[in-house]
């Protein structure tokens, strides 16, 4: 069809094009229609998904003729660029790739434009995941909340998974576990073999807590409730140190040697060289592990649902939000919107995992994509992001980060005692808070 | 004719004409100094935080210093890890530095611009290689290092994973880094020497620790200690090696004061927090150049009225 369109004179092909994405958006996007829409300039980071992310840029500019121009930056430089960008007077960019860890920033800052502001009754396309409402912000209750302003559209949906290396598993006579007393007698038996790790944990301190998050959900625990009355501390309770438990034995009993030190690229790394026999780790990481050039597994790595415990089973959400901000003009605004709307198509979002990303629909699974087994990781996948959760849904979320890492760091390298770490994880995460102006609530130390 | 200055018309209006040419230099440089460290005082002094795409500024008063001083446990491991990083790295510097430069001044011609190269080579090399190629050579699983060792049956050391060593394993990359800067100015200093006075020098020694004891280091004293206080200076502004082979762990083994600083101040944005950190460091470098210079001028006072004795 895309084909066909090109040979008509442009102004009959923009209109064929705003027609086939009324159709396929009339159920969210209303009015918003791409096409004859002014430049913009989308703030994006290197990354292994950005080559497919292009692809869908270089597909929209064919299908609408609009233009996009991406200022690609580091991820660790991006943050800086979208600071400056959205408080200044007036935005240099359209359009912001935010990371999920920044979310809670930039929407309590009031950078970005509600999406509903925009354009009356926005409301994302059916099937979109939204990662622990994280799309949606309630500004009274200063989290994320399914009944809050929708702020943005997932751009890459980077949850984390369970990866198991099927060789391995075929040779010891392993099978899927679903359980983490599974994943442990996995390990046991690998590392028993003594040909790869049995399980790796990545528990440096940049990584240990989006790391950590599945355990200590899964487990039934959480850091902290969000209240109307302020928030109640909760990491060190007896769910919490059954989940610190269950991951400080993977870690230093079944991993490397120093899994302290143990961050994503370390991790990748040993998946990659067939290392590692099983790990929780982004589905980002996938085109990278099934790409001959960079890994020794390809086709020997599989992608399953992240174990289940006494709270069932959660991944945490790692995912990109596309955000327009509140400092351009309407006509850029809306040629913003324009974009994210066409992005949520479900035959875009195919033509993204084909072209090595990471979809942000969860209704790709179980269909023929699925089946394909170059994209074998889509139901693991999409059945790990309907479950993901956002551990620190407060803007002091990155203050908080940096402390408790330290504390569960500790646990893993033998410091403390995982009770010694929840305690003063507690106790850090209060004094945060209350030097924020939370009521704060804990209850006693372990 | 002279007034009660002991000073001509002549000698005035030269004087005027020097102050008046130096003003906006002196006036700029001020201003560039002086500046970023009173805004640095003002932020310190408040909690800046982000509302409907404005900034708010609450003053808090000295709450930020009450907070670093009585809660901020990973910016003092950093004070710690710095002490001792900038003690042993400025040390080893120094010596080998030294040694270094004197090696070459007694090279021939063909070894010396040889030499020269060689040792120079780490300091063109930018940072972010050599992270790069430290992270793969200390590497646990695939380091060279332990791949010499494992050809000699011993190892593997985790060198950035061992809480134990990872600082160590810091240092000794700082040490390759930089010491190529304090061979350099130990080579000019060298080479400026006075050929005379050395030669009579030699005259008096029995012996090359005798000259290097009683000529060589006095007469260097000067390029030693503009070296040193280089150094102790940079030293504490170590960054990008923790940034790129272990950011502050295992546990807070490798945490260094910027790294703290960058932290706060860049990924948790925490402004007035981050400042106030800034300006307990830089008046503690200050302290610490201060103590420095006074240690060294009495240790050269000292030294100079034995030699008047002797």
């Amino acid at each position: 069809m895309f084909d066909q369109t090109k040979k008509l004179p442009k102004m009959t092909r923009r209109a064929v094009n705003g027609l086939a994405l009324a159709a396929l958006l009339s159920t969210s996007a209303g009015a918003v229609l791409a096409a004859d829409q002014p430049t913009i300039r989308l703030a994006i980071n290197q990354s292994p998904w950005l080559d497919s992310f292009i692809a869908m840029v270089d597909k929209y500019e064919d299908e609408t003729g609009n233009k996009i121009e991406l200022d690609v930056s580091p991820y660790a430089g991006l943050l800086e660029k979208v600071r400056n960008s959205v408080r200044g007077a007036e935005g240099e960019f359209d359009l912001l790739n935010i990371n999920s860890l920044w979310l809670s920033e930039i929407y309590s800052g009031g950078f970005l434009a509600p999406l509903g502001e925009l354009s009356d009754g926005y409301a994302l396309a059916d099937g979109v995941l939204t990662y622990g409402d994280t799309v949606s912000w309630n500004a009274d209750s200063n989290t994320f909340a399914a009944d809050g302003a929708l702020m943005g559209v997932p751009l890459n949906g980077n949850v984390q998974v369970l990866y198991y290396n099927t060789e391995i598993y075929a040779g010891l006579g392993l099978t899927e576990p679903t359980t983490w007393a599974e994943v442990q007698s996995n390990a046991d038996a690998i590392q028993a073999a003594g040909d790869a790790y049995g399980f790796v944990t990545r528990s440096g301190r940049k990584s240990i807590v989006y790391n950590f998050t599945p355990y200590l959900f899964s487990h039934g625990g959480s850091f902290f409730e969000v209240g109307a009355d302020g928030i109640n501390v909760t990491i060190n309770s007896s769910e919490g140190l059954a989940a610190l438990d269950t991951y400080v034995g993977l870690a230093t009993q079944s991993g490397p040697p120093s899994p302290g030190a143990v961050e994503q690229g370390d991790l990748i790394q040993l998946l990659s060289t067939g290392r590692a026999g099983q790990a929780i780790a982004v589905i980002g990481a996938w085109g990278g592990l099934e790409n001959p050039e960079k890994s020794a597994v390809v086709g020997k790595l599989n992608a399953a649902l992240i174990p289940t415990g006494a709270g069932g089973s959660a991944s945490s959400a790692g995912h990109w939000v596309g955000g327009i901000p509140a400092n351009i003009s309407p006509e850029r605004q809306q040629a913003a919107l324009a974009f994210l709307t066409w992005f949520q198509g479900k035959d875009v979002q195919t033509a993204y995992v084909q072209a090595g990303g990471v979809p942000v629909r969860g209704d790709l699974a179980g269909g023929a994509l699925s089946a394909n087994d170059t994209y074998r990781f889509i139901d693991a996948y999409s059945a790990n992001a309907a479950n993901a959760v956002m551990g620190l849904p407060v803007p002091e979320a990155s203050e908080i980060s940096s402390a408790v890492a330290l504390q569960l760091n500790r646990a893993v390298i033998g410091e403390m005692t995982s009770a010694e770490a929840l305690n003063a994880a507690a106790a850090d995460i209060a004094t945060i808070m209350e030097r924020e102006g939370y009521t704060v609530t804990r209850g006693d130390d372990l | 004719m002279t007034n009660m200055h002991g000073m001509t018309p002549t000698q005035r209006s030269n004087r005027r004409w020097i102050t008046v040419s130096l003003l906006p230099a002196i006036t700029i440089f001020a201003l560039l100094s002086a500046f970023p460290v009173f805004n640095l005082i003002g932020l310190s002094l408040f909690k800046v935080s982000w509302e409907e795409g404005k900034a708010v500024y609450d003053f808090v008063g000295l709450s930020n210093y009450k907070y670093l001083f009585t809660e901020e446990e990973i910016y003092w491991a950093g004070v710690r890890n710095t002490l001792v990083f900038s003690v042993t790295v400025v040390t080893f510097q120094m010596a080998l530095g030294f040694t270094m430069a004197l090696a070459v001044m007694r090279a021939g011609s063909i070894g010396r611009p040889l030499l020269t190269g060689v040792f120079l080579l780490p300091i063109v090399i930018p940072p972010i290689v050599i992270g790069t190629m430290w992270r793969l050579i200390l590497g646990r699983e695939f380091g060279l290092f332990n791949q010499i060792l494992d050809f000699f049956g011993a190892g593997p050391i985790d060198w950035l994973g061992n809480p134990d060593l990872a600082l160590g394993a810091i240092m000794f990359v700082d040490i390759w880094h930089w010491t190529p800067f304090v061979f350099l100015l130990m080579l000019a200093g060298l080479e400026g020497l006075d050929e005379e006075v050395l030669e009579a020098g030699r005259i008096d020694v029995r012996s090359f620790w005798q000259e290097l004891r009683h000529v060589l280091v006095p007469m260097m004293l000067p390029t030693i200690v503009i070296t040193m206080v280089f150094r102790i200076i940079l030293s504490f502004k170590v960054f990008d090696e923790v940034y790129l082979l272990t950011s502050g762990g295992p546990g807070t083994s490798t945490e260094v004061v910027n790294f703290s600083i960058y932290r706060v101040f860049f990924a948790q944005d925490r402004v007035g927090d981050g400042s106030a950190m800034s300006l307990v460091t830089l008046v503690a470098v200050a302290g610490v150049i201060v103590v420095a210079n006074l240690v060294i001028k009495l240790a050269r006072r000292r030294a100079s009225h034995s030699e008047d004795e002797s």
